[in-house]
């Protein structure tokens, strides 16, 4: 029987890339393929699900396909590199490591690791799999001879899942009427948190004195965080910024239900799953068009070239002015989040592998 | 406000007929939302988003207009950031922020905690501690010392680059009076059909450094170039903003430095770049080859040097941080930075002398034009050129 197997650094429960290979392997397992996931490590709640890399050798059969879940540096890709099964990369893409230069510099170094062994990685592939065209650039610049989009596959349950709603009444509650910006990602240099606190700051000059700034993440990188939240402080904007992580699927999609505006101004994306999510909650969403921001968002909300807090928060005020836009934006949104329906992408993810199975593989 | 055209209809993705055998060809999801549908109402949609966008910057140039943003504001944001930020300590202060780290960690302690939630546990954390502590104190010992050993190195070394700096301080020139700075561009310039040529066809924005009053700007756009321009002066913008051009007040290093990597199709450099100190010019440099797309026209336009210290008034040619430089200097710069110089322009005020009798009736007349040629070649030659390059990588 045909087989593909999946190889990831970490399994991890209510993670992007943890739900994307356990919802692959299903679809893989649905399509009639064997399919097993292989980890250098795994959460308790996950022990059944994965299998230690080191021991794939010892159960490896002819016809094999290996698939590669790339977003971080692990030891298994050194691993792969040693294999001579067809591999095929799935690259969720790595943060260039001059975000984190200068703030967190062991996370630099992890990050310039992982980028080298893309940069490894990538000839080798038959196949590269990304996330976006942006990530397919980047893979084919790499030396990858072949590659395909498709978008990650996306938690149902957090796009169209229930909304907690003792949490919701108690965020309106909290707030009023005060316009709330939202942002959802985890506190990283590369997702420029500052930028949205300056534009908060100008939106309460300019437009809503009473505005609110909701960010929910977990804080990655410690010293950038306190940064930012510092900076919050400095500009007399303690009370209004609000953090909250860890919240189950149902708190997070009354976070995003809440919010008035989506505001994105990341500089560095490969994909940007909250931007769905936002789409999923009908919240207007404004972003800044870098990395694979725009081609995600494509015409479902407000593009901005540049992230100046004025141009922000002037975004912010055009939607809260005009319900037509507001109401156009969040049913734009909608539709465009019909394109990455989880049925769609398990079948184009089978599609896509169906024409590796059986392939030699590559000799860089 | 426009009216919003209907919303975009969902369509299967067009990548899902993509083969993995067909790079370059799957454009995935990331194409506009609907993307099967009839092409008018993708244009519909995009016309009108387009519309709420000129509507944004439109707010944003009358909050400027107004004084609700004062020039400068943004920076000074970006700048209170960096106090917070490692990455923002510039120079000392960095140093020394970096070497308190050090001698905040060269102690190590090896009075380990022992509390603990059962009884029992805390017993035998203390055992443990006191069993082992011969051996802890020992290789402690070797390692603080290594670590003050570093430390003290890193004083002498931050010591020493403190005396450099405190050298290269007493060479720094003054500020250029503005009074005195050389005047912003002229749209109706000699070189100024020349950039427009450089830049037709190019279809993403391009930025008009120390744009002045914005005539290139709108010789641009009349050619159809997606222009706007910046300059740190609000009072030459004013003729601007008061006829509706889309123009910025700050300086064309601020700007650059909030846009993202790849945003621009075309810069145009003019104005304050001749006289840049080299750091700013290295900053310049470094912010156009990232903020420019790759295969966008970079057009650059100053001073010839002779011409700049024959014509430029004393105080400015004394007082200035830095100079014009060769064309040839630019085209090095710039190829350093991924950059292929695709012409260059002379032109400017023509000052040369003319030819003085009829040389081959007359000898004397002949000497005299051959001293001529050579003065005209020294110091009446044209007074500036213009730089057009490609970004190539």
């Amino acid at each position: 029987m045909t087989a593909v197997h999946q190889f990831v650094p970490a399994l991890l429960p209510r993670d992007a890339t943890g739900d994307h290979t356990r919802a692959l392997r299903d679809a893989l397992r649905a399509a009639g393929w064997e399919s097993d996931i292989y980890v250098e490590a795994a959460h308790d709640e996950l022990q059944d699900e994965a299998t230690y890399f080191e021991e794939y050798p010892s159960r490896a059969r002819p016809g094999d396909v290996l698939l590669y879940q790339l977003g971080t540096s692990s030891p298994v890709a050194e691993f792969l590199l040693g294999r001579d099964e067809p591999l095929v990369l799935d690259y969720h893409n790595v943060t260039p490591e001059s975000y984190y230069e200068g703030w967190e510099e062991h996370t630099a170094a992890k990050v310039a690791l992982a980028r080298e062994q893309v940069a490894a990685l990538a000839p080798h592939a038959v196949l590269g799999i990304a996330d976006s065209a942006f990530n397919a650039r980047e893979l084919e610049e790499l030396g990858c001879r072949a590659t395909a989009v498709v978008p990650i596959l996306v938690d149902d349950e957090v796009v169209h899942g229930a909304v907690d709603p003792a949490e919701r009444a108690r965020l309106a509650a909290d707030h009023g009427d005060a316009t709330v910006l939202l942002f959802v990602g985890r506190i990283s240099p590369n997702k420029s948190h500052q930028r949205l606190v300056e534009a908060l700051w100008v939106y309460r000059r300019l437009y809503d004195p009473a505005a609110r700034l909701h960010l929910v993440g977990p804080a990655v990188t410690p010293s950038y965080a306190e940064a930012v939240f510092a900076f919050a402080d400095e500009l007399g904007l303690s009370d209004a910024v609000r953090h909250a992580e860890g919240l189950t699927k149902a708190e997070l999609a009354a976070w995003y239900e809440d919010g008035d505006v989506f505001v994105c101004l990341s500089e560095h994306e490969g994909f940007c799953i909250p931007l769905l999510e936002a789409m999923g909650a009908g919240t207007p969403i404004v972003a800044l068009d870098a990395g694979a921001v725009g081609e995600t968002l494509a015409d479902a909300g407000i593009l901005l070239p540049e992230a100046r807090p004025a141009t922000v928060a002037a975004a912010v005020d055009r939607i809260r002015r005009d319900d037509d836009l507001a109401a156009w934006l969040a049913d734009a949104g909608r539709r465009r989040l019909e394109d990455f329906a989880a049925a769609t992408t398990r079948q184009r993810f089978v599609d896509v592998l169906a024409g590796v199975v059986g392939r030699e593989p590559v000799v860089a | 406000m426009p009216t919003p055209p209907a919303a975009p209809s969902s369509s299967p993705s067009s990548s899902s007929s993509a083969t993995p055998s067909d790079p370059g060809a799957d454009a995935g999801p990331g194409t506009p939302a609907g993307s099967g549908e009839a092409g008018s109402e993708v244009a519909d949609r995009i016309r009108y988003l387009d519309e709420v966008m000129a509507e944004i910057d439109a707010e944003v140039r009358r909050r400027r207009a107004s004084g609700d943003l004062p020039a400068g504001l943004e920076r000074e944001l970006d700048e209170l950031f960096l106090e917070f930020s490692p990455v923002g300590l510039q120079g000392r202060a960095r140093l020394r922020e970096t070497l308190s780290l050090v001698d905040g960690s060269a102690y190590v302690d090896i009075a380990v905690p022992t509390a603990s939630n059962k009884a029992v546990g805390s017993y035998i954390k203390r055992a443990v501690r006191k069993g082992l502590g011969w051996y802890m104190n020992f290789i402690v010992a070797q390692i603080v010392k290594f670590a003050w050993s570093v430390s003290r190195m890193f004083h002498v070394v931050v010591d020493h680059i403190e005396d450099l700096e405190a050298a290269v301080d007493a060479h720094r020139s003054p500020d250029l009076p503005a009074a005195l700075q050389p005047s912003a561009s002229d749209g109706a310039s000699w070189w100024a059909p020349a950039a427009a040529e450089a830049l037709a066809g190019v279809r993403e924005r391009v930025v008009v450094a120390d744009c002045g009053d914005a005539s290139l700007v709108e010789s641009l756009l009349a050619a159809g170039v997606d222009a706007y321009g910046v300059d740190p002066s609000d009072l030459a913008l004013e003729p601007a903003l008061d006829r509706g051009v889309d123009v910025r007040a700050e300086g064309v290093l601020d700007h650059l430095d909030v846009v993202a990597d790849e945003m621009l199709g075309g810069i145009v450099l003019t104005g304050s770049v001749q006289w840049l100190r080299p750091n700013e010019r290295e900053r310049l440099l470094d912010l156009v080859s990232t903020r420019l797309a790759v295969d966008g026209t970079l057009v650059l336009h100053s001073a010839s040097p002779g011409a700049w210290a024959a014509s430029a008034p004393a105080v400015v040619r004394d007082l200035a941080p830095g100079h014009p430089l060769h064309p040839e200097t630019w085209a090095h710069l710039l190829g350093g930075r991924g950059f292929a110089v695709a012409s260059t322009i002379a032109g400017g005020e023509d000052r040369r002398l003319a030819h003085v009798g009829d040389a081959d009736a007359d000898a004397d007349a002949g000497t005299v034009n051959a001293v001529i040629d050579a003065i005209n070649d020294l110091l009446l030659g044209p007074t500036e050129y213009l730089v057009v390059a490609t970004r190539e990588r």
